[in-house]
């Protein structure tokens, strides 16, 4: 049930990308909706849970969205979600400012480790100012925590009804 | 203990995916990049919904502008102002009809310009990751799309196809960083290589830099960019955009500001060249 929910969840954040792609190219592109989808794997269901969600975000998104060079978000992504994953077991996230932190944190290592990587294996990839990374992060924070909260206000009165 | 067994699992299945990544990756480096099995099979159950998700977002579009956007109008206005709406409305139509045939016409002369096989092809997707420049189009393999192949629009040249599949293909855009085409003027017939440089914020005024240019050559604002065709991928004489300013020389090369003709925030139709294993020339500038 777990997987089920998270391979909806994955392309549900699919199609949110495809259309933003198409609606707001530009400032569609500073959006993460996988990201928000995977630190939430890594929130609820731990490092392994998170890992997993992880590196398939990342192989969609290598492959539909991404450069000639394909794996490089996806071991991005496996790695945010071991991270959220271990963090989740060891601090208390469930707060929701907490989870803010959470989502903008993980953006930035996201973006931080994706550029490393690129840099790493001599992969052409254009670069992000801090200024763009914080409002990715702001942005990915704010609307991954809503969403999280929807989600989450949604399945508890499914709950209860 | 069994938290200890589990703890010790995810760090080796961890250990596992991240080297598993690193070959994968290195493979594509070692090898110059290209479609593997598993990104064409991904490719193929992912692209279908992107084109379905182009259909959808252009059918909401339309019930947007259609009467969602009108709606409040239309309740407060009389029949005369219903009436005035539904000419506008329908003005409005004539006006996309209008500018869908002027780009398709576009497209035609453009393939009627160029003596090689090409396939028109729809932009259902674009980037989605912001360190990269790419579209994805609804045409592939089925359609005589194949890897490398030169994708042009009515105003310039777009890109080539990095991923194929079946029924999609995807485009790495000039913009992209990690593009580059071989290019000379057309006046002073200096050669160069013209490659993307775009960051995150430059959408929407995003220049190519041309590299390798000689200190020697003849360079100035406004020359005419065309390909060169030495890339083996590009033809011969596709025009790739306008010279807008000329760098300080650093040793032996100049380094030459290139602002593309392709319309590269708007593009919706574009044409994907077929032909391969030959020579790709043309006898003459196309546009």
């Amino acid at each position: 049930m777990k997987w089920l929910a998270t391979g909806l969840a994955l392309g549900l954040a699919f199609v949110i990308q495809s259309a933003l792609t198409l609606v707001l190219p530009g400032p569609g592109r500073l959006l993460d909706p996988f990201l928000v989808v995977v630190v939430y794997c890594g929130l609820t269901g731990g490092e392994t849970h998170g890992m997993l969600a992880g590196a398939a975000a990342g192989w969609i998104q290598d492959t539909q969205f991404g450069g000639a060079v394909i794996g490089l978000a996806a071991l991005t992504k496996l790695l945010v979600g071991f991270a959220v994953g271990m963090a989740a077991t060891r601090f208390l996230v469930s707060a929701t400012s907490a989870r803010l932190l959470v989502l903008f944190a993980a953006t930035l290592v996201d973006a931080l480790v994706f550029e490393r990587l690129a840099l790493v294996f001599e992969i052409a990839a254009s670069e992000m100012s801090l200024r763009v990374l914080f409002v990715r992060a702001v942005a990915n924070a704010v609307l991954g925590v809503l969403a999280l909260q929807a989600f989450e206000l949604r399945t508890r009165h499914e709950a209860h009804s | 203990m069994a938290k200890v067994v589990e703890t010790r699992r995810s760090r080796l299945l961890l250990a596992a995916l991240v080297v598993s990544h690193l070959v994968v990756i290195s493979h594509q480096v070692d090898a110059g990049g290209g479609a593997s099995l598993l990104e064409r099979v991904l490719f193929e159950i992912f692209s279908p919904v992107q084109t379905a998700v182009a259909r959808v977002v252009a059918g909401v579009s339309s019930a947007w502008s259609g009467y969602v956007a009108l709606h409040g109008v239309r309740e407060q206005n009389s029949a005369m102002q219903s009436r005035l709406q539904a000419m506008e409305l329908e003005l409005d139509q004539t006006r996309q009809r209008a500018s869908e045939s002027e780009r398709l016409r576009e497209l035609l002369a453009l393939k009627q310009a160029i003596p090689l096989p090409t396939v028109a092809a729809e932009v259902v997707a674009r980037e989605g990751l912001p360190w990269f420049r790419s579209v994805t189009l609804d045409k592939g393999t089925r359609d005589g799309v194949a890897l490398d192949a030169p994708v042009i629009s009515a105003s310039g040249v777009v890109g080539r196809v990095i991923a194929v599949g079946p029924r999609a293909a995807r485009v790495q855009l000039l913009l992209d960083r990690d593009a580059g085409v071989g290019v000379l003027l057309e006046r002073s017939r200096a050669t160069g290589v013209a490659s993307g440089q775009v960051g995150l914020e430059d959408a929407g005024h995003s220049e190519l830099l041309m590299k390798y240019v000689s200190v020697l050559a003849d360079v100035a604002p406004g020359d005419r960019v065309l390909t060169s065709g030495l890339d083996r991928i590009y033809p011969k004489g596709l025009v790739v955009g306008r010279v807008r300013s000329v760098g300080a020389s650093s040793g032996l090369f100049k380094e030459v500001l290139v602002t593309p003709t392709a319309r590269f925030e708007e593009l919706e139709g574009v044409l994907v060249v077929t032909a391969t294993g030959e020579p790709l020339t043309l006898t003459e500038s196309v546009r």
